[in-house]
């Protein structure tokens, strides 16, 4: 409010002359008095005027100064009405109840206009800062309410993608705090095609919604590469990528990502940033500390990015522990830290394996005073037998009317894209999406390379495959294929994949042809080559993965049909 | 896409692990990886765990292998492939040169 | 003149009130003429708390005319009041009256 602006004041006061002044004075100022004679009118006329400011006599009929100051003072709430008692009253213990009463000041008689003046002018000051703070209050509480809004919403996008996984697996405890998104922690987990389970915890750097963003591609490419069946070494290498060009500079993700497989009784760990993950050996309860060796995801570029990964032989029952830094960072009351040491002594002092999960939490819960850290993300995963997971081909039926299902594409590849494009990642990955055919993703790579290949290396290319009888024939082989491809100036390759229902599962016909002169499929050998020899194999594997084969025209087109059946 | 060689303490085996595809852009690694070797190890182990798909340039660079490896006296195992790796390896008879499991 | 009321004030107060100083007087004037009757009987009665808001009241109103005097003796019987010392507050409140009386004359003077 503008202080040049007339403002309403309340006069309260029984004696006549007394108020005549007062108004008197108030009005000289510029402002509009409203005049009442008792404690009881002076608490009406405020609630029916709303004065911005009160003169309160304390000795009144009817109601006293002071009990219509607190009616006042309980009415006006949040709104700063400064109240200023009019008083001759001089001993201590009166001026007390003044304030108590909720009084803001005083004015003795005789009233002095100019001492008068002053403090109509302070109090509106004040009044004016105090609705400054309270706007801005009211609006940074509007904008907490709003961001607590929009995190919500937040978490609930990414609950949705992150729970496609499989974290309520038998063999996996974890701890994730109910805002983790917003403190930067990520865990996803997810089961391969092949049956292996895998797990990435991630910890970005930062906290908010910085934090935040780098988790929902992570996420996806996780979820989306792992049922697919790509190798972790290939998922971790894409999240990399994708961090890396998304992400700015400086905010990047520490992560340990952990693949178990059931059936060999293996894990293998990468670990890029984060503490020490540890197994725990059931047989003799000792510890094996698996050191980050590796630059988090997100800062390097493909080319520079190590992807080797630590393997690890595990018995039935053996765990392993993951944990962000927030757990050994955790602090009690007098601000030290939790430290790796005393979580150590936890596994130490475990004569059960089964325990060790909640006693981390526990002791850490104790250690920061009974308050639930909510900066605390655990995992732990025990190697069990495959069975008791899941079983990764029964996803597929679940789904089995979700995804492509009767289709056809068509893609011719010219010299630019044949020198330097790799269609076949692109072509399997179409093709797990039709449901139930990602279980046969191998088969399906083997036969959309050697087709391709032949193709192009053949076909396009009219490379000399008995060139490969010999190890050095072999290196030359690849390095004339690499020339001709480079100096490639004509000539393509076309693929034609059509996929219709069949019974419980699909058939799915392939077609490549290309530009080449084609050659004389009649004379074509019965069946694979002498077992031993480096070459020759292409065309007997074709035979062996699909149902169908047929050479058309020249030679230069072949269609293969490949049938699936989901009981199978 | 990586290919990783670790020769066991003794010196007597070499381990070869092949993540992800296994095709002829592996071959220049997989070939260096026993050929850069200053020793001769009497066995070989190439691990598949991590491999996720294989065409008929990868069996030939086996077959090569083996040939560096002595031939019919190499002493090759191949292990932990997945189920779709080893139907490729089993439709080409491999089984009849290497030792699988 | 008169030295029941200074000048000073007055000077003060008709600058504030402009037109309406006589309008004021007439007030105080009216007021006093409804107390002043009540400060004997309040006494007689022996109201204590009430005399001492009477007195209170008076007390502040003529401060505000400079009726320093009247002023003084209406502190002493709040004061006397309060304390419920009898003694001599029957002469305060006839000296209040008087004074009172010479206040009147000095206003009307004003007018």
């Amino acid at each position: 409010m503008d202080s040049q602006q007339p403002l309403r004041i309340l006069i309260a006061d029984d004696t006549d002359s007394d108020r005549l002044i007062l108004e008197s004075i108030v009005r000289r100022e510029g402002h509009v008095p409203v005049s009442v004679a008792d404690g009881r009118q002076a608490v009406e006329a405020f609630l029916e005027q709303r004065p911005d400011l009160v003169l309160m006599d304390a000795l009144m009929p009817v109601m006293d100064g002071f009990e219509a100051a607190e009616l006042i003072k309980a009415r006006a709430g949040d709104e700063l009405v400064p109240i200023i008692f009019l008083t001759s009253l001089s001993d201590t213990e009166s001026l007390v109840r003044c304030l108590e009463a909720g009084g803001d000041d005083f004015i003795s008689k005789p009233y002095n206009r100019v001492i008068l003046q002053a403090k109509i002018k302070a109090f509106m000051r004040m009044r004016d800062m105090h609705r400054v703070v309270q706007q801005q209050r009211d609006q940074i509480s509007l904008h907490n309410r709003q961001l607590l809004q929009e995190q919500e919403v937040a978490k609930k996008v990414f609950d949705n993608i992150a729970h496609t996984g499989c974290l309520d697996a038998p063999n996996v405890k974890y701890r994730l705090s109910p805002l983790a998104i917003f403190n930067g922690d990520v865990i996803v987990a997810a089961i391969r095609p092949s049956g292996s389970m895998m797990v990435l915890l991630g910890d970005f750097t930062g906290h908010g919604l910085p934090a935040a963003v780098g988790a929902m591609p992570l996420a996806n490419c996780f979820y989306g590469m792992v049922k697919k069946g790509f190798a972790m070494v290939d998922i971790l290498r894409e999240i990399n990528q994708k961090l890396k060009q998304t992400l700015p500079l400086g905010v990047f993700c520490c992560a340990t990502m952990v693949e178990l497989n059931f059936n060999s009784h293996r894990a293998r760990i990468w670990n890029g940033g984060l503490p020490d993950c540890v197994l725990y050996r059931q047989r003799d309860g000792s510890l094996q500390p698996f050191r980050s060796s590796h630059l988090p995801l997100g800062i390097l570029d493909d080319s520079a990015f190590k992807d080797d990964c630590l393997h690890v032989d595990m018995a039935l029952g053996d765990k392993i522990y993951l944990w962000s830094d927030g757990i050994i960072e955790a602090r009690n009351k007098s601000g030290e830290m939790f430290g790796e040491e005393r979580l150590l002594e936890i596994f130490r002092e475990a004569n059960d394996g089964e325990a060790i999960f909640h006693r981390i939490l526990d002791a850490v819960d104790t250690y920061c005073g009974g308050e639930r850290n909510d900066d605390l993300s655990l995992i732990e995963l025990t190697m069990t037998e495959q069975a008791s997971v899941v079983s990764p081909r029964e996803e597929p039926r679940e789904h089995r009317y979700s995804g492509l299902q009767e289709w056809a594409l068509s893609l011719r590849l010219e010299p630019s894209t044949l020198r330097l494009f790799d269609p076949l990642p692109l072509l399997l990955s179409i093709l797990v999406e039709v449901p139930g055919l990602s279980s046969y993703s191998g088969r399906l790579y083997t036969l959309l390379a050697e087709l391709y290949t032949n193709a192009l290396e053949h076909g396009v290319l009219q490379l000399d495959s008995s060139l490969k009888g010999t190890s050095a024939g072999f290196a030359e082989y690849y390095r004339q294929r690499q020339q001709r491809l480079a100096e490639l100036a004509a000539g393509h390759v076309d693929i034609r994949l059509r996929h219709k229902l069949l019974g419980n599962g699909g058939e799915l016909t392939i077609i490549v042809e290309d530009s080449g002169p084609g050659f004389d499929y009649l004379q074509l050998r019965p069946l694979c080559p002498g077992a031993d020899q480096f070459s020759g194999r292409g065309l007997g594997l074709i035979r062996q993965l699909s149902h169908a084969v047929e050479y058309r025209g020249n030679g230069s087109e072949v269609e293969v049909v490949f049938q699936w059946d989901a009981n199978d | 896409m990586a290919i990783q060689a670790s020769l066991s303490t003794d010196c007597d085996e070499l381990i070869i692990a092949i993540d992800g595809r296994f095709d002829f852009s592996s071959h220049q690694d997989f070939r260096s990886s026993y050929e850069s070797l200053k020793v001769r190890p009497a066995r070989y182990r190439v691990d598949l765990e991590g491999t996720t798909y294989l065409d008929s340039s990868a069996l030939g660079m086996l077959l090569l292998l083996r040939d560096h490896a002595g031939g019919s006296s190499a002493r090759i195992e191949i292990v932990n492939c997945n189920p779709e790796v080893r139907k490729i390896l089993n439709i080409s008879n491999f089984e009849q040169l290497f030792e699988i499991t | 003149m008169s030295d029941a009321v200074d000048e000073n004030t007055l000077t003060m107060l008709k600058e504030v009130m402009e037109d309406d100083f006589g309008k004021l007087i007439d007030a105080y004037l009216d007021d006093c003429s409804r107390k002043m009757p009540q400060l004997p009987l309040l006494l007689e009665s022996r109201d204590f708390e009430q005399l001492r808001r009477m007195a209170h009241s008076l007390k502040g109103a003529s401060s505000n005319f400079g009726a320093h005097a009247l002023t003084e003796l209406c502190l002493q019987i709040e004061l006397a009041a309060k304390a419920g010392e009898e003694t001599g507050l029957e002469a305060l409140v006839r000296a209040a009256g008087a004074e009172q009386q010479r206040v009147a004359d000095a206003l009307a003077a004003h007018r």
